[in-house]
């Protein structure tokens, strides 16, 4: 059987980088191909090469046989190749419906916009897709994985034969993921090819018929799921073996640092009138509390009212040694000792147009300060010593940060806030995004950083990685603190179960 | 990627400024050259005098409206700004001066101080007003800065005419300023504006590159979210990008209204803060905010004045006919060849697509109508200005028909 | 930095190479602006002997009123044999501000080709464009005013010689006719509103008086409005003054332009009726409201033969061509002396207007109904004045 896609020594170099070198392997038609490699590895490049987004290499893509050079995705869509990014191409404003049509709009005989076919259409697409959400609704307001499922039945309306999905899982419940299995299977037995990119094992081995492995731009090797092992694949994706994430050895939490009394934050203008309800609980120096929960329980909001980054509208009382506290900006927060480490990094937390040393230091600038200006040499010898504790991988303290990896560039916005020598630390999904080898490390870090007697919130959507670093995890649902485990008795099952309501294990 | 960007820079001259200022060097050769006078080489004193005052004004509110565009907002009502202020100058004088002195030449040392100090204050409080309107009312910059665009010219108007009206007993829309003071500073304005630019020029850069201020203002254009996350007081940077903003724009007021000797609201300074804007963005800032440099912003309000003035140089009739066509092509045109360089695009094709089909009979058909509107002055031609102008069209018509075919080989 | 391809040399080359080739494009177009464009019997070689020399008029300002005035440039260019000695005149419009003015005075100094320069002056009593003027004299550049003159008073010395209307003269003309207009229609009292673009303008100023002296005390001036020369507003203007003052009977427009935006007003609201009209100037579009009988009197400047008149003086000030000057300014030594006046026109629709001839003095006024004006435009291939 020919392959449907196929990769013949393909290259790309950017200046000063090899992304992808003498890269080959082949798509069977009808199969789920994964493709596995740490962030960094050309995955996203090679991606872009099918789609078209990049024109500009060397070597050949055949596509059914035939050599291709796609000049944007429009002509990749046309050849039936369809790509969902990480991060996806809705506009947000325009219904979903809308959004699956946009380029190819269906028009009334006299040339105007049909929108009722359009949603019809639509609704038809999204009902095979298991996804029951009004066509008309703006894709701004519908959940991630609903945007996820939008994107997908935009490349089915196209009648694409080859799927690409990048990371699909990264911001998806668990409810959704098997939503989001099933739907694989379906599109598998109209024989859609698929290439899955993933680095989460228990995705790949669930779903994938073979697996390609990528490190710094090569084909480590191709394999069938059946010949081999989730360790065994991510010790190519690293080049070495991974050691389990567990830190024994207890910590020895100091007195209690944070307390959390009945916080309240109302949310006007919404049917359930609140963000967060009643949540107690407290923190301790040198203790890493875990806060897991499904998307929209109130994880971010917790942290971020800790913060003084939402309106200053809750109600409650938030006691830092002993002493309420209410903050209404994050610099009094900063002031007072409370770092955080925002969720999404690029929107909220990166300065793309500033390079990595004033990325370190902007929030202990003054320390750099000689006679009323900013000294070079003081910035640099100041995030010196962040950037080698948290381990930074730069070419220069003066390299651009967009240059860095995910996982580099996480790094040093916690290495920015551990410049500021906080004593509560917020840790919003630290990891999201961020390759096998630079997770673990990231946890060496955090876990180190605790037993110097920082107190860590640490908020999560993979469970294990709670179970691996927290000393107690607090479950949120839908606003409401519904569980809370000491990590000895915690376990996933119990974790979800209190996630999604099924028991309450609520203090009383 | 953001090299010329960088806040962390030192001092040095990246590709962009250099190309900013090996293009003002082209312009000023070429004009002396082609200028049958060859003023630049002739006369250089005079026209230094001109393309410096002129630069100054330009580049001292460029340099509050390139703070502006690096915190990511804008600020439209520069213009107004400086009319507003020459206008609070002339009025505070006005009331200073004896009350039948309509030349406002009995204006002693505290009214002079008064008026200045006046004028300054009137652009901390525009600066507050904007802040207000964008952070508190949350206005989108552009729209705070639009009404107060159109505002503050009419305010001043009224101003004008109730301050006169109360004073003198009659209306006036305009204030003549003869005093002492101000027509020194008109009689060295050339190096007192010029040396206020420069130090203006070295006190922004400062602030820019080697302050936490400057620092913050970067952040705050870069990511807004992300700075405010970061404990950064967004709220307090903004007040300061504006009130700097507002402030040089009022300087410029005092120094305008001295250079002419007159404070007119109503007509003072009319598009001037579009000028300021083309000349941060040709000296490449951009308007998403984040990036931009003050010797970038120095070299371009340079470059730009240096280009009217030229104009006014070569064209020998109605020059201010051409003046916004040239001026307009020149902006367009640096910044799009700095942004080919700076996004390493140089091989993106101009003309693929369907709308770069279109665009190759459009630019033919402005350059036949220009070479037509050009062949009617030239003697040689005349009666054959219609077959000249067919002509060029048709020569840009092949010539870039030619490109677009280059480039269609080259993509595939 | 080190992402971009193109390098920094291509980059500046490139860009420089555009700059200098649109500026060579702009100097192209100019340079055979010399000789050929004089009469047949001047001879080529005598014009290839001296250095192209330029006049430039600056107005104030961007209207029909110049158009015309460009047409007595270019006749008097011819007439006065400028293509021989090498001159050429050329008009540069200002903006409409005193700094453009004085923007223009001081490029012009720098510039060792200009040889004459008429400027009609913004505002009269704006030291900064006196001084610019007085510079370009010092350094031997034949400096008049036309039109628009500096404060007389004040600043005699910035100029040799104002050429234009007497304004006052033209203000009272106007207001004699407007108030022979409202007593023919037995309108005993009542308001009148004038209109112009700067109401502090030594022009405007000077028209707005003198319609005020003759008009008489039964005939209140409710108000003078600006527009600051932007058209949309002249209008707006005419429809405030219309609904603000409930008495007026009379829209005097000072400035060319005033009179259409008055005109089209007053039609499109309806109440031609109960207004006199009265305007200075004929633009092409105020011809046309006259014909329909939407203007009743036009006081006219002959902007034609200020642009004559102006190469007439340049070239006898830069010729040293003291008969020219004498037949100009006889009594050059007088208190007006500096002064020299071009025609004022009293234009009506028909003979049966209540303004007659007798009103006005015939040595400075020429009393003129609108097909005799029009005839008199035709034989200039003029379509204003």
């Amino acid at each position: 059987m020919t392959a449907i896609v196929a990769f013949r020594g393909v290259g790309k170099t950017f200046p000063g980088v090899v992304a992808l070198d003498g890269v080959s392997f082949d798509l069977t038609p009808g199969e789920c191909h994964a493709l596995c490699g740490e962030n960094g590895a050309g995955k996203s490049t090679l991606m872009k090469l099918l789609s078209g987004v990049i024109g500009d290499y060397v070597g050949e893509i055949l596509v059914r046989g035939e050599p291709v050079r796609f000049r944007g995705t429009r002509e990749a869509e046309a050849a039936g190749i369809a790509i969902i990014h990480q991060e996806l191409n809705l506009v947000e404003q325009l219904s979903a419906a809308a959004n699956i049509f946009l380029g190819r709009e269906r028009r009334t005989a006299v040339g105007l916009l049909d929108d009722a076919a359009m949603e019809r259409e639509a609704a038809k697409l999204l009902a095979e897709l298991e996804c029951p959400v009004d066509p008309r609704t703006p894709a701004g307001s519908l959940r991630v994985g609903d945007q996820q499922l939008l994107e997908i039945a935009k490349a089915v309306s196209l009648a694409s034969d080859v799927l690409i999905m990048d990371e699909p899982t990264s911001a998806l419940t668990d409810a959704e993921v098997a939503r989001l299995d099933r739907v694989i299977a379906r599109l598998r037995a109209r024989g859609v090819t698929i290439l899955y990119i993933s680095h989460k094992m228990d995705e790949v081995f669930r779903l994938a018929d073979r697996i390609t492995v990528l490190r710094d731009g090569r084909v480590v090797t191709t394999v069938d799921r059946s010949a081999t092992t989730p360790r065994e694949v991510t010790g190519w994706m690293v080049g070495r073996d991974i050691a389990g994430h567990e830190f024994h050895g207890a910590r020895s939490p100091g007195p209690t640092v944070l307390e959390i009394r009945d916080l309240t934050l109302p949310w006007p203008d919404h049917p359930r009138g609140y963000r967060l309800k009643d949540v107690s609980f407290e923190l301790r120096a040198g203790e890493i509390v875990g806060v897991a929960g499904l998307m929209g329980a109130g994880r971010t909001e917790l942290l971020e009212t800790i913060f003084g980054a939402t309106e200053p509208i809750w109600t409650g009382e938030i006691l830092l040694d002993g002493r309420s506290v209410r903050f209404s900006h994050p610099a009094e927060a900063c002031a007072a000792g409370i770092a955080m480490v925002t969720e999404d990094r690029k929107r909220l937390g990166l300065f793309p147009d500033l390079d990595v040393a004033a990325n370190v230091s902007l929030c202990s600038l003054s320390e750099a300060v000689r006679g009323g200006l900013l000294s070079r040499s003081r910035e640099e010898a100041l995030v010196a010593a962040p950037l080698r504790e948290t381990g930074v991988k730069t070419p220069g303290p003066h390299a651009a940060i967009t240059g860095l990896s995910g996982g580099n560039q996480q790094k040093c916005i916690i290495g920015r806030w551990l410049l500021v020598k906080p004593r509560v630390l917020l840790l919003d999904d630290p990891t999201r995004g961020i390759d096998v080898g630079a997770k673990a490390e990231l946890y060496a870090l955090i876990d180190r950083l605790c037993r110097e007697g920082l107190a860590v919130i640490l908020t999560s959507s993979e469970l294990p990685e709670l179970l691996a670093l927290a000393d107690r995890i607090l479950v949120l649902s839908e606003g409401r603190l519904t569980g809370e485990f000491p990590r000895a008795t915690a376990t996933e099952q119990k974790i979800m179960e209190a996630a999604t309501g099924a028991t309450n294990h609520a203090r009383s | 990627m953001n090299s010329s960007g960088s806040a962390g820079g030192g001092w040095r001259l990246p590709r962009h400024e250099l190309a900013i200022l090996a293009a003002t060097v082209a312009v000023f050769v070429a004009t002396g050259w082609l200028d049958p006078n060859h003023t630049y080489f002739a006369n250089w004193a005079e026209s230094r005098d001109i393309i410096l005052r002129n630069t100054s004004l330009l580049g001292i509110i460029a340099l509050g409206a390139s703070v502006v565009i690096i915190a990511g907002g804008i600020d439209l009502s520069a213009g107004s700004m400086v009319a507003f202020s020459a206008t609070t100058c002339a009025l505070v004088l006005t009331l200073c001066a004896a009350p039948d002195d309509r030349r406002l030449v009995t204006v002693g040392p505290a009214g002079i101080a008064a008026a200045v100090g006046a004028a300054m204050l009137s652009g901390l409080l525009v600066g507050t007003l904007h802040t207000w309107l964008i952070t508190a009312i949350r206005l989108p910059p552009f729209v705070a800065t639009l009404a107060t665009l159109v505002g503050l010219r009419s305010f001043a108007r009224a101003m004008c005419l109730f301050v006169t009206k109360e004073r003198w007993g009659s209306e006036s829309q305009q204030i003549n300023v003869n005093t002492p003071f101000f027509a020194w500073l008109k009689e060295h304005n050339v190096w007192i504006m010029t040396a206020t630019f420069l130090a203006l020029a070295i006190v922004t850069w400062l602030i820019l590159s080697r302050t936490v201020l400057g620092r913050h203002l970067y952040a705050l254009g870069g990511n807004e979210q992300a700075a405010r996350l970061s404990g950064i007081r967004t709220d307090n940077v903004k007040w300061f990008a504006y009130c700097y903003g507002s402030l040089t724009a009022a300087l410029a007021g005092i120094f305008l209204m001295a250079d002419s000797s007159v404070a007119q609201p109503g007509n003072l300074a009319r598009g001037y803060e579009l000028n300021a804007i083309a000349a941060a963005v040709v000296g490449g800032c951009s308007l998403q905010g984040g990036v931009g440099t003050v010797p970038g912003t120095v070299l371009g309000a340079l470059f730009l004045r240096l280009v009217i003035d030229a104009v006014s140089k070569l064209i020998k009739a109605s020059a201010d006919v051409y003046e916004g066509m040239i001026v307009g092509i020149i902006v367009a045109l640096a910044v799009t060849l700095t942004q080919v360089g700076r996004r390493g695009q140089a091989s993106r094709s101009f003309f693929s697509g369907a709308r770069g089909v279109a665009a190759i009979p459009t630019i033919a058909i402005f350059a036949a109508l220009l070479a037509t509107m050009a062949a009617a002055n030239v003697p040689a031609l005349q009666g054959r200005i219609g077959l000249f102008g067919g002509v060029v069209g048709g020569i840009t018509l092949i010539a870039l028909a030619a490109i677009r075919l280059l480039e269609g080989r080259r993509a595939s | 930095m080190s992402v971009a391809p193109m390098t920094p040399g291509r980059l500046h080359v490139v860009l420089s190479m555009m700059a200098a080739i649109m500026l060579a494009g702009c100097s192209s177009e100019r340079k055979p602006a010399s000789p050929a464009a004089g009469t047949a019997a001047e001879k080529p070689a005598a014009a290839a002997a001296v250095k192209p020399r330029r006049f430039i008029f600056i107005t104030n300002g961007d209207d029909p009123f110049w158009d015309a005035l460009l047409s007595g440039l270019k006749d008097g260019e011819q007439r006065f044999g400028c293509a021989a000695a090498g001159i050429t005149v050329a008009r540069d419009v200002n903006n409409g501000s005193a700094e453009g003015q004085i923007e223009r005075l001081r490029q012009y100094a720098t510039q060792d080709d200009v040889a004459g320069i008429a400027i009609s002056v913004i505002q009269a009593d704006n030291q900064s464009i006196v001084e610019e003027m007085k510079k370009l004299r010092a350094k031997g550049v034949k400096l008049i005013t036309v039109d628009g003159d500096v404060n007389r008073d004040t600043f005699r010395d910035a100029r040799s010689y104002y050429i234009g209307t007497d304004n006052v003269v033209g203000g009272r003309t106007l207001g004699t006719a407007t108030r022979a207009l409202l007593e023919a229609r037995g309108a005993k009292e009542g308001g009148y509103v004038q209109f112009a673009g700067f109401t502090d303008n030594d022009n405007a100023r000077s028209r707005m008086n003198g319609v005020k002296e003759t008009i008489g005390p039964a005939y209140m001036e409710r108000d003078r409005m600006a527009d600051e020369m932007d058209l949309p507003r002249a209008r707006d203007n005419v429809r405030n003054a219309t609904q603000n003052h409930k008495d007026l009977a009379a829209l005097v427009g000072i400035w060319a332009y005033n009179a259409p935006a008055i005109a089209d007003v007053v039609t499109e609201s309806g109440t031609r009726d109960k207004y006199v009209i009265a305007t200075f100037d004929a633009q092409d579009l105020a011809i046309g409201h006259m014909e329909k009988g939407r203007i009743d009197v036009m006081v006219v400047q002959n902007p034609f033969e200020m642009g004559v008149r102006t190469v007439r003086l340049l070239k006898a000030m830069v010729d040293d061509d003291k008969p020219v000057l004498d037949e100009m300014f006889p009594n050059a030594a007088g208190a007006d002396g500096d002064v020299h006046t071009t025609g004022l026109r009293v234009v009506v629709p028909d003979s049966a207007s209540p303004v007659k001839a007798d009103l006005f003095d015939p040595q400075v006024v020429e009393y003129m109904t609108l097909p005799d004006f029009k005839a008199w435009l035709a034989k200039y291939n003029l379509t204003s004045s």
